[in-house]
């Protein structure tokens, strides 16, 4: 029952360093020095840090016109779910005080969209999308087949796909509305629109959607969804690659539409009076959602965000803020001893 | 001796279905069996002597190894959790990341259970078909052993294994007698006799014995060992059988030609396989700690189940009802209500990484792998915390390993590394607050030498200082030549050559003396060459004793049943041996009556001094107060005295007395219960007592109200007295016998309490006991003598029992084995009283003085480990999992996880386990030098403070705010941020990450914090999770990935395009300072403000300010007042009874070495009886719980 082990002929453990847990090593040591050093380094450091970030976020400029309320009487029009084929469109007039200089980003902003969910998030065919298959829509539930017949692209998230219009018109010398150049591609990333989004490979797209449907939500078909380029189009449309690529909050802005510096646009958006004309065709008030639409430039990292900024500039005072107590305490010590 | 050629039989782990498995006609009341007649026994439907101790076979291995497997807590828990990811509409992890491990970790248990069993049909029918040779009809058959039945009469021979337990009929020997090794059954390597009961030992022909048809009634089947009670009808007359009867299965046939037993038991029902499997399985503190977490945790995840499941009901309710646009409800879905419900399981599967559910310890008396399979208790436990269970497992292994390759605890004499039976116990030895050790072998390891000697009232031998302090060593003279004795042990030393001087002027007391002393025992001894002697001594002290006389020119040569030969000086005389007295614990002394050649009958005695001085002669009165000075100087050096004494008796007086005596014999209860005795002293034992002590309370009262009053008084006295602390660390003062070098920091205090077995059974009763113990525990020392091992494991049961402090015993015999089963913590010392204790021990070792490191240098690293490794454990998974928690805020509610299904399955296999692991078994405070100088250093063990629910709930705090910031940092950045070309930050992928690679760099930073002592090993785990941790992030994120699975890797190309973002990388770098800031603020304040000594002491460590600890060794003054006995003679009733009936006379002695009525198992039984008829019987040795 128990190995009293006589055999060996020499029971002797090894005097290894190992064995003998005696491992060359180097002791950690929390000394003063060490510990207010990093303190001050740090705190040094998140401050700079800090003040740098909040000095580029100011020089952002963003514009956010809210259109849910505005567009109020279209978002009635399209709480109720017959009047899908019926036309909605408002205009909101606007002002940019400020020229925006340089790129100017065009967002959509949903508010209290969860794209999050879980059964959201899942309700894709990943197979579908890459263009495999065609009539993938494993997974795709509840929006996977209409009718026994596959739907293209599949699934919850496609089907909620962002369809309003946004028309951005910038009213030249007070009389002429001159419809600012926009461009609808370069909005998503280079993996998913090359790698991670492909269109199923035949001569012509709709032959290649063929044997499916579009998605109840939607007016036209994965292959029509820009008309004026036609390689803009089925699984690899910009705008679409951007909506399958799902929020992680609530509340997010995707991208719709980058300034074209062009004509008077090459400095970016000049000063002056503008207008909205949206398409109204997603609901979102159902839901208690909102909807606005933001005009935005951007800095080296990336757009406004104060907080990034502010964090650290908090961070980095609390710790000098810290770093200056614990001096406090240590010398006290010291000096007691 | 030869040694068999067989492999033993295993003492196979007891596998539950025979244990269980009860005859068919109920409890067996006693059993019959008849010699010779298969017919009659076979009504009895005896088990036969096939045993199987397999669990499995080809058919039944499946479902049972599984039902098995899923008793497991944690296996069922991982089954839920699979079952509920089954159900679409609650997943929501995908199945894999259950599964896979679930299925591997039952696979690889099966596997292994699959193999154990494979081994034991192997071993099973290799045992099974043993042959052996049957007597059937008259006629010797070889039969495997799976054949015999009960009833047979078998044929052994010499160095075969006993096929069943056997009454033994007949041998090769005279008298019936054979000899057997019971090593396998008890771990003794002696050698036993058996004597088979008269009638049957003229059985010696196959003739007679096929016409034997006696019938054996007896007990039924049991495990006691050492007890048999049956009778033999035959003949129309009754024989009482006992265990002297009886051969067990198991044991070995040695020095006996041949012999015959009859079965009475086998198989299955045989002592051996009555006694296999089972052992007790201990658990350390933390162990139960874990438990009750464990349980909390739990709590704590179904209150966030029932948080998020409101919330999530709410939800639907208010936004989710409306959002049915773009996602209806499952169809099964039809309620808000519902749907929280459903959200709940879903939850409660995300959270679950929060419940280190396989650390909940199973509290089943130990499974067969309880102590006999090294390794983790459970080979892992699905995915989360699959690497907890094993990361505890491989810990303690470790720190097991370090255990027994310590070179330092490696006692050269024997080869003897420390080895550490037991590798679940390791954190527990940093927490050891009561020690109790056995006195007599464990400190004094038993070796005896003789030292000093008072004759005729002149003292030899102590002219100089006998502790031998190695300073004094070169001041030395050479030790006594005794090269003028050709048959003096060359071991043997003596310093004081007055002591030859007597001897050889002839001085007739000092001859009388070393006459004495070659005549007074029960040594055997072993001419093996001419002048080549060997003593087969049943205690040391005896052996001892014989080796001087026999040194000083009084050989002991050989004995005879009625004669001892001595060589006197060079010539041979022959004493004519009357009567041997043996020791016993009433007697205290050994007598033995001789007639010398002159024909003078002398009486010589020896034993202890309190019986012999009130026996001596009043004439010797000056004599005696000259001795007794002599003997409280030698018992004030902490020696053990004995006394010695002679007297001569004239013929008429013998005569009488023998026939006394014969008469007295003649009346003994042949049947009764032996027990081991060891006599003890007070006086002895008070080496543990220093004198700076205020008192030391003796509590000697014999019934209950002296007791109470004693100990009453005891407890005024101490209130009384104003305290003062004793700094310092004593020594120990060495003991002349040992080579104890020191004890524990033990005794500085203030009183010390000593108690005897007779008060001891008084205090230790119901209503008594709790006062006793507080008593006990305001002395520094308590040392209860006299003491039975019964109640040893009672003195250790009430401190664990009212104190909850872990206890340690250590101990080297078998009157210590109930102690250190009771006790949290066994320790066995493999000395030389058997290797008992060791079998029942955790810790084994073969020096004493090696428990000063196994507790101050491996059980304190092994419980800061531990402790720094269960935090570090519960913060990193609250951590990563609490930030699911606050998502659910923010995504309806859904049971949307924060991260990628491969990151939640790797985290902790792959990420963060290796580094936490080696801080586990690497890690050290201080270096051991300094553990060992610094006693102090042990208290957090003793007070729990590095693991408790307090440190828990820290834990969990950090954890938690960790989780905090983790989340709503990425948060506050991400919800309005956009990248720098413009699109989209805050997509869940991006977040993912992001969240993701913050984790593993603030829980990797945190492991560099908390790891005090980095290896190579360390940096390698640290950096090395962390270069995995992104080799694979970009693996799984990369193209080719995608390409072959796109359903499973949609995360593709989110490494390189989030972690190119200076935002994303600003804020990895801003929560990581966030969460590690404040926690090394904290620690500097805490190392600022309130260090502790083990901060203290790297902190002088650091600058080189060495300090010499000031070990204060305290010089032990003789103490005045009543008169301190040494006798502590560890006698136990010996040969004496077979010297003089001869029986025993043609065993080679070596035979003998050890033949002893020791007993095992069973003892406890007998003890209670004893103890109810007298209370407390005096036995056993000291206890002394040391408060350290």
């Amino acid at each position: 029952m128990q190995k009293t082990s006589q055999s060996s002929p020499s029971r002797r453990p090894d005097n290894t360093a190992y064995k003998q847990q005696q491992l060359p090593a180097c002791r950690v040591q929390l000394t003063a020095s060490r510990v207010l050093l990093c303190f001050f380094a740090t705190g040094l450091s998140c401050l700079a840090m800090g003040i740098v970030l909040l000095l580029s976020a100011k020089g952002i400029q963003e514009v956010e016109i809210n259109y849910t309320e505005t567009c109020a009487d279209c978002a009635a029009l399209r709480e109720n779910a017959d009047n899908f084929d019926k036309e909605c469109s408002c205009s909101i007039p606007f002002n940019i005080p400020q020229a925006m200089q340089g790129d100017v980003y065009m967002f959509y902003k949903l508010y209290g969209f969860y794209q999050n969910l879980y059964q959201y998030v899942l309700s894709r065919s990943n197979i579908q999308l890459v263009g495999t298959d065609v009539k993938h829509t494993d997974g795709c539930d509840p929006f996977a087949t209409l009718n026994g017949t596959p739907i293209a692209p599949c699934g919850a998230i496609a089907n909620s796909m962002f369809n309003d219009t946004i028309i951005l018109s910038y009213n030249f010398n007070s009389s002429e509305d001159i419809k600012v150049p926009m461009l609808n591609q370069g909005i998503a990333w280079w993996t998913d629109k090359y790698v991670k989004f492909q269109n199923p490979s035949f001569n012509d797209l709709p032959s290649a959607f063929e044997g499916t449907v579009k998605p109840p939500s939607w007016s036209q078909p994965a292959y029509e969804l820009d008309a004026d380029t036609p390689e803009n189009n089925g699984f690899t449309n910009d705008a679409f690659i951007v909506w399958m690529r799902t929020a992680a909050f609530p509340t997010f802005k995707k991208l719709y539409r980058r300034l074209h510096r062009t004509q008077h646009f090459t400095e970016g958006l000049p000063a002056g009076s503008y207008s909205l004309h949206i398409t109204y065709n997603f609901p979102v008030t159902k839901f208690h959602g909102e909807k606005s639409v933001v005009l935005s430039t951007l800095t080296w990292s990336g757009g406004s965000s104060l907080f990034l900024g502010l964090a650290y500039t908090v961070t980095g005072a609390v710790t000098w803020l810290a770093f200056f107590s614990m001096m406090a305490v240590y010398v006290t010590m010291e000096k007691r001893i | 001796m030869t040694v068999p050629k067989e492999m033993p039989e295993k003492w196979a782990p007891a596998p539950s279905s025979w244990s269980q498995k009860k005859p068919s006609w109920g409890t067996e009341e006693e059993r019959r069996a008849r010699a010779n007649n298969r017919e009659y026994n076979e009504k009895f439907q005896y088990a036969s002597n096939c045993i199987k101790t397999s669990k499995y076979n080809i058919l039944t291995f499946l479902p049972v190894n599984l039902f098995e497997q899923f008793q497991e807590v944690a296996n069922t828990y991982f089954l839920f959790l699979l079952i509920l990811q089954l159900i679409p509409q609650i997943s929501s992890l995908s199945w894999f990341t259950t599964i896979v491990p679930l299925v591997l970790v039952l696979t690889i248990t099966a596997v292994k259970d699959a193999t154990d069993d494979y081994f034991r049909h192997k071993s099973d029918n290799q045992v099974n078909n043993r042959q052996s040779q049957v007597l059937i009809n008259g006629i010797l058959q070889q039969e495997p052993w799976m054949n015999v039945c009960v009833g047979d009469i078998i044929k052994l021979e010499n160095n075969q294994f006993v096929a069943a337990d056997l009454l033994l009929l007949s041998s090769s020997e005279p008298h019936g007698l054979c000899y057997i090794e019971t090593a396998e059954l008890d771990g003794e390597t002696n050698m036993k006799v058996r004597q088979a009961i008269p009638v049957t030992s003229e059985l010696g022909h196959i003739s007679k014995l096929a016409k034997f048809d006696g019938e054996v009634i007896c007990e039924p089947p049991n495990n006691k060992l050492d007890k048999f009670s049956g009778t033999l009808y035959w003949k129309d007359s009754k024989f009482a059988l006992s265990n002297q009867n009886m051969l067990l299965r198991g044991c070995v046939l040695r020095n006996t030609e041949w012999c015959f037993g009859l079965v009475i038991f086998a198989g299955p029902d045989t002592k051996l396989m009555q006694n296999s499997g089972r052992t007790k399985f201990k658990r350390t503190s933390i162990d139960r700690l874990m438990n009750t977490l464990v349980l909390w945790i739990f709590g704590f995840l179904v209150c966030m189940g029932v948080i998020l499941a409101i919330g999530n009901a709410i939800w639907e309710h208010e936004v989710g009802t409306h959002f049915q646009v773009y996602l209806p409800w499952d169809e099964a879905v039809d309620s808000a209500f519902f749907s929280g419900f459903l959200s709940f399981w879903s939850y409660i599967i995300i959270l679950n990484t929060v419940v280190p559910i396989s650390l909940y310890v199973r509290w089943r008396e130990g499974g067969p792998s309880a102590r006999l399979r090294w390794g983790p208790q459970y080979p892992g436990v699905p995915q989360p915390d699959l690497p907890l269970p094993c990361s505890v497992e491989v810990i303690r292994l470790g720190h097991s390993y370090f255990i027994n390759w310590d070179k330092k605890m490696f006692c050269v004499k024997r080869q003897t590394p420390a080895e550490a039976r037991t590798t679940t116990l390791n954190e527990e030895l940093g927490q050891v607050e009561y020690i109790f050790s056995d006195k007599t072998g464990t400190l004094t390891q038993n070796i005896m030498v003789f030292n000093k000697c008072s004759i005729h009232g002149h003292s030899y031998g102590d002219m100089f200082d006998l502790l031998g302090h190695k300073a004094e060593l070169g001041e030395r003279p050479e030790p006594i030549d005794f090269s003028f004795n050709p048959l003096a042990d060359n071991k043997f030393v003596f310093w004081d050559p007055s002591l030859l001087e007597a001897v050889k002027t002839g001085d007739p007391h000092t001859h009388e003396f070393f006459r004495l002393l070659s005549l007074c025992h029960t040594v055997m001894s072993e001419e093996k060459d001419e002048g080549e002697l060997y003593y087969k001594a049943q205690s040391p002290d005896e052996g001892a004793l014989v080796t001087a006389a026999r040194n000083f020119g009084f050989v002991f040569r050989s004995r005879t049943p009625k004669t001892i030969t001595v060589q006197e000086l060079g010539s041979a005389i022959t004493y004519q041996l009357l009567a041997i007295l043996d020791f016993n614990n009433i007697r205290k002394r050994m007598s033995v009556i001789v007639r010398n050649p002159e024909g003078k009958i002398r009486l010589y005695c020896k034993g202890a001094d309190t019986i012999l001085l009130d026996r001596l002669h009043p004439s010797t009165h000056e004599l005696l107060s000259a001795t007794t000075d002599h003997l409280n100087e030698y018992a004030g050096e902490g020696l053990r005295t004995l006394v010695l004494a002679y007297k001569d008796l004239d013929e008429e007086y013998y005569e009488e007395w023998a026939v006394r005596r014969l008469q007295a014999s003649l009346a003994q209860d042949s049947r009764e219960d032996r027990l081991a005795k060891t006599a003890v002293n007070i006086g002895y034992s008070c080496k543990m007592l220093t004198d700076d002590m205020t008192e030391v309370f003796i509590v000697t009262g014999h019934t209950v109200l002296e007791v109470r009053e004693e100990l009453r008084k005891a407890r005024e006295k101490m209130l009384d007295a104003s305290r003062t602390v004793v700094n310092g660390f004593p020594c120990q003062e060495q003991l002349s016998t040992s080579k104890l070098t020191s004890v524990l920091e033990a005794v500085a205090g203030e009183y010390a309490l000593v108690i005897n077995g007779h008060s001891l059974a008084h205090a230790l009763e119901a209503d008594m006991e709790l006062e006793f113990l507080e008593t006990a525990c305001a002395c520094k020392a308590v040392i209860c003598c006299r003491v039975t091992p019964l109640q040893k494991a009672q003195v250790v049961e009430l401190v664990k029992k009212y104190k909850k402090a872990v206890t340690l015993a250590i101990g080297d015999g078998a009157n210590d084995v109930s102690m250190i089963k009771t006790a949290h913590i066994g320790v066995g010392i493999s000395g030389q009283e058997g290797i008992q204790a060791v079998l029942a021990s955790d810790y084994a070792f073969s020096q004493f003085k090696f428990l000063q490191r196994l507790l101050l240098v491996h059980g304190r690293w092994s419980y800061l480990r531990m402790c720094k490794f269960l935090c570090y454990f519960f913060y990193k998974n609250f951590a990563f999992t609490m930030v699911h928690f606050w998502f659910g805020f923010f995504c309806g509610f859904s049971a949307q996880t924060v991260y990628d299904q491969y990151f939640i399955t790797l985290y902790n296999i792959v990420y963060t386990s290796l580094p936490v692991l080696a801080m586990g078994v690497f890690d050290q405070d201080v270096p051991e030098q300094r553990s060992m100088e610094y006693p102090k250093l042990y208290e957090p063990g003793q007070l729990n403070l590095l693991f408790n629910k307090r440190e828990f709930f820290i834990c969990i705090a950090q954890g938690i705010y960790t989780s905090v910031l983790m989340f709503f940092i990425p948060y506050g950045v991400f919800a309005e941020a956009t990248r720098d070309d413009g699109t989209q930050l805050a997509d869940y992928q991006s977040f993912a990450v992001t969240v993701a690679t913050s984790l593993v760099i603030v829980v990797s930073v945190q492991i560099g914090l908390d790891t005090g002592y980095w290896t190579a090993i360390n940096h390698f785990f640290i950096w090395g999770s962390l270069a995995v941790y992104f080799a694979i992030l970009f693996a799984m994120h990369s193209n080719g990935l995608f390409d072959m699975f796109p359903n499973q890797f949609c995360f593709v190309g989110n490494a390189q395009n989030t972690l190119a973002q200076p935002a994303v990388w600003l804020t990895i770098v801003l929560t990581t300072v966030v969460c590690i800031l404040p926690v090394v603020a904290f620690r500097f304040l805490k190392l600022s403000l309130k260090p502790d000594l083990s901060d203290t002491v790297r902190y002088t460590q650091l600058v080189r300010k060495k300090q010499k600890a000031q070990h204060r060794c305290l010089r032990r003054v003789g103490r005045t007042g009543s008169r301190r006995s040494g006798y502590a003679f560890s006698h136990q009733e010996g040969f004496g009874e077979l010297i003089m009936s001869g029986k025993n006379m043609r065993l080679s002695s070596l035979a003998l070495s050890g033949f002893t009525t020791r007993s095992s198992s069973s003892w406890i039984e007998s003890l209670r009886r004893k103890k109810s008829d007298s209370a407390g019987s005096p036995s056993g040795t000291s206890d002394k719980p040391l408060k350290g």
